[in-house]
C-alpha cells in the first residue's frame, strides 16, 4: 500500500515562497492498496493535482473508480472537490464517504456548487457520484481494503479513518483537539472554557481517546493533526487542533510504527515546520518512543506492507 | 489612490514554486485613498494576508474603518473572509457592498459560507467587528471612504459580476475582473464604462488558444482585454485573474503578448503581482 500526500495544510491554502517545500494546498492524502483504485482521504485543494494525474489512468476515458473519505466538511477538507477533474468525465464512479448527519449528504455537498458560489452544479457532474453516510465507529470494505472509523474532538465533529490492506495499515487522524481540556461538538464555542470539567465530560473524553488509540493500534503509519504549537494551543484550545506532544502521546499509547505530522498551520513557514519536526523527533526520543517521526509535505510518498 | 495586489489568481489558489513570482492567492486588491481611507475589492485568499498587515494599524486596536467592494460571490472572491483578522476585533467597522440586488439576499449568500457544515464560525453574527452588508444599485454612484464608486453588471458565463469604477479628484481606477464578452468582443457600454480610466484592471484569465475551448466559462483572454483598453483609451492596463494552471512563465507570456498588441499606443501594460503597488 502506497500513501501519497497532495495537500498537508490546514484552514486555508497558502501559496508563496515560504511554503514551497512543504506545500500550500489544503488536506488531501491518496491511499493506494496494491492494484486497487485510489482511496482518497479529504478533498482540500490538493485533490486538484491528484485529479489531473488520475486522468492519465482509467479516469481519462471514463473507466475510473475512486473512493473519497471525508474527515469532516469544513472548507479546507472539501474545497477541492469542484476542481477534481475525474468528476467531469462520464463513466467514472466516485464514492464519497462522510459523517452521517441529519441532512442528506448529497445536499451538503451540493451547497458548495450552488449558483452563487460555483458555475457548475453538483447535479451536472458527468461522473456517477454516490454518497455514503458513515456513523462514528463504523467499519466497511472498499475493494480489498478494510476501513474503520472513530470520532475526533473537533467543532461539528470530525472522524478519523484507518485503512487496512496489503498486510499493513494507515490511520488518518485530523482534525482533533487533545482529549483533555474540553469537548467540541455542535455548539459554537466563542472562547476557551474556564473552571474544572464535570466528571461526565472527562469520562466522555477518555472514551473518545480510547477509541482513537484503538483505531491507531499498531498502525504502520499514523497521520496526526499537529497544527498548533503549545503556545498557540493555550490561546485557542476551542479550535479543535493538537500539538506534536499530543501526537507523540497517542502514537506511543497505540504502538504506532511511524508518526507523520500533518495539517500544518497556514502561516507556518517551511523553516518553522523544519524546527517543529526536529523538536518533535527529540521529544519522541526523550519520551522513549520507538517510532520514526516525519512531517507531511506535498509529494511525500510512504510505502507500508506490500506495494 | 494607491492600488496594492494581494491575490491575482482565478478560480482556486495555486500554491507551488511555479507561481512564486506572480502569486497563487485568489482575487484581492486594496486601494488606499489620498486621505488614508481603505477600500478592498474582492475577498479571495489574498484577503488573509492583507488582514494580517492591517492588524499592525488601527484595525488591531478596534479603530479600523474599511469598505469592501465585492464583484460576485464565487468562491475565489469570498473564501478569504473567514480568515480576515479585523472582523474579529470589536470596534472595527466594515461595510461590504456587493451584488444580489437586496441586502438580505447578499447576506444570505455570505451566510452560506459560514454554515456550520463548512465553517466553525457558524454564522457571520460571530464576527466581533461591525460588518454591514449592502447590495449595490447598479449604475447609481455611491460614496465609500471618500471615493465615488459606480458599479456595472458584466456577463460572467451563466451569471454576472460587478465591475467597479472608482474616482478620486479626477483620477479613475476601473476593476473589471471575471468578464466574458459575448463573442469575445467588448461591447460599447463596457467601453463607455472604462473610458478615460487612468488604470483599467481587466480580466486576462486566458491565452486566446485556451479561450477558444472555454468561452462559456465567462472570462476574458488577454487579446480581449487589450481590445477593451485600446477602445476605451485608458492610461494603463493591469493584467489580472490568471488561470490556476498557468505558471509564472505562462503569465510572462501573457504580459509580453499584451505589450506587443498595444505597441504603438500610449497604453502601458502593468502585470498584477502579489505585493506590488501602483500609484494613480
Amino acid at each position: 500500500m502506497v500513501i501519497r500526500f497532495w495537500g498537508v495544510r490546514g484552514s486555508i491554502p497558502v501559496p508563496g515562497r515560504a511554503t514551497n517545500r512543504y506545500g500550500g494546498n489544503t488536506s488531501c492524502v491518496e491511499v493506494r492498496p496494491k492494484g486497487e483504485p485510489p482511496i482518497i482521504i479529504d478533498a482540500g485543494t490538493g485533490i486538484r493535482k491528484l485529479g489531473k494525474l488520475l486522468l492519465e489512468e482509467s479516469f481519462g476515458d471514463g473507466r475510473g473508480k475512486a473512493s473519497i473519505l471525508i474527515s469532516h466538511t469544513h472548507w479546507d477538507h472539501v474545497q477541492g472537490l469542484p476542481f477534481f477533474s475525474p468528476l467531469y468525465r462520464a463513466g467514472n464512479e466516485v464514492h464519497v464517504f462522510a459523517r452521517e448527519r441529519d441532512v442528506h449528504l448529497e445536499a451538503v455537498f451540493s451547497q458548495q456548487h450552488d449558483a452563487p458560489y460555483f458555475p457548475v452544479p453538483l447535479s451536472a457532474m458527468h461522473a456517477t457520484m454516490q454518497f455514503h453516510g458513515v456513523s462514528e465507529g463504523a467499519s466497511f470494505d472498499i475493494g480489498r481494503a478494510k476501513v474503520t472509523s472513530a470520532r475526533l474532538n473537533h467543532p461539528s465533529v470530525a472522524i478519523a479513518y484507518r485503512v487496512d490492506a496489503d498486510g499493513a495499515s494507515v490511520v488518518y487522524c485530523s482534525d482533533t483537539a487533545p482529549f483533555s481540556d474540553m469537548i467540541l461538538a455542535h455548539e459554537f464555542v466563542e472562547r476557551p472554557p474556564s473552571g474544572i470539567l464535570p466528571l461526565a465530560l472527562l469520562e466522555e473524553l477518555a472514551e473518545m481517546r480510547a477509541g482513537v488509540v484503538a483505531l491507531a493500534k499498531n498502525a504502520d503509519l499514523l497521520i496526526y493533526d499537529t497544527q498548533f504549537t503549545p503556545e498557540e494551543y493555550k490561546k485557542q484550545p476551542h479550535w479543535g487542533h493538537s500539538r506534536p506532544d499530543d501526537a507523540i502521546e497517542i502514537a506511543m499509547a497505540a504502538g504506532a510504527k511511524r508518526l507523520c505530522l500533518y495539517h500544518h498551520a497556514p502561516m507556518r513557514s517551511d523553516d518553522a515546520n523544519d524546527a517543529i519536526l526536529a523538536g518533535t523527533r527529540a521529544a519522541a526520543q526523550a519520551a522513549g518512543a520507538r517510532f520514526e517521526v516525519m512531517s507531511a509535505y506535498e509529494g511525500l510518498e510512504v510505502t507500508v506492507g506490500d506495494a | 489612490m494607491k492600488v496594492r495586489f494581494w491575490g491575482v489568481r482565478g478560480s482556486i489558489p495555486a500554491p507551488g514554486p511555479e507561481t512564486n513570482r506572480y502569486g497563487g492567492n485568489t482575487s484581492c486588491v486594496s486601494i488606499t485613498t489620498a486621505t488614508g481611507g481603505l477600500v478592498i475589492i474582492d475577498m479571495g485568499t489574498g484577503l488573509m494576508h492583507l488582514g494580517a498587515t492591517l492588524m499592525a494599524s488601527a484595525f488591531g486596536k478596534g479603530a479600523g474603518r474599511a469598505a469592501i467592494l465585492l464583484s460576485h460571490t464565487h468562491w475565489d472572491h469570498i473564501q478569504g473572509l473567514g480568515f480576515f483578522p479585523p472582523v474579529f476585533v470589536p470596534g472595527n467597522e466594515i461595510t461590504l457592498w456587493g451584488p444580489g440586488g437586496s441586502d438580505h439576499v447578499l447576506e444570505g449568500i455570505l451566510e452560506g459560507q459560514m454554515d456550520p457544515n463548512f465553517s466553525p464560525l457558524q454564522t457571520l453574527k460571530n464576527f466581533s467587528a461591525s460588518f454591514e452588508i449592502r447590495a449595490v444599485q447598479v449604475g447609481v454612484p455611491f460614496e465609500v471612504q471618500g471615493l465615488t464608486v459606480t458599479a456595472r453588471l458584466h456577463p460572467h458565463g451563466g451569471t454576472s459580476a460587478l465591475a467597479f469604477r472608482l474616482e478620486e479628484a479626477g483620477r479613475v481606477f476601473v476593476y473589471a475582473s471575471d468578464v466574458g464578452y459575448a463573442d469575445g468582443v467588448p461591447d460599447a457600454e463596457s467601453i463607455a464604462f472604462y473610458r478615460g480610466a487612468d488604470v483599467l484592471l481587466h480580466d486576462t484569465t486566458y491565452k486566446p488558444e485556451d479561450q477558444a475551448t472555454r468561452r462559456n466559462r465567462g472570462f476574458s483572454a488577454y487579446d480581449e482585454a487589450c481590445a477593451a483598453a485600446r477602445a476605451a483609451g485608458v492610461g494603463r492596463l493591469v493584467t489580472f485573474h490568471y488561470d490556476q494552471d498557468y505558471t509564472d512563465d505562462d503569465v510572462d507570456g501573457i504580459v509580453a503578448s499584451c505589450r506587443a498588441l498595444l505597441a504603438g499606443t500610449a497604453i502601458e501594460v502593468v502585470p498584477a503581482r502579489e505585493g506590488d503597488e501602483l500609484a494613480i
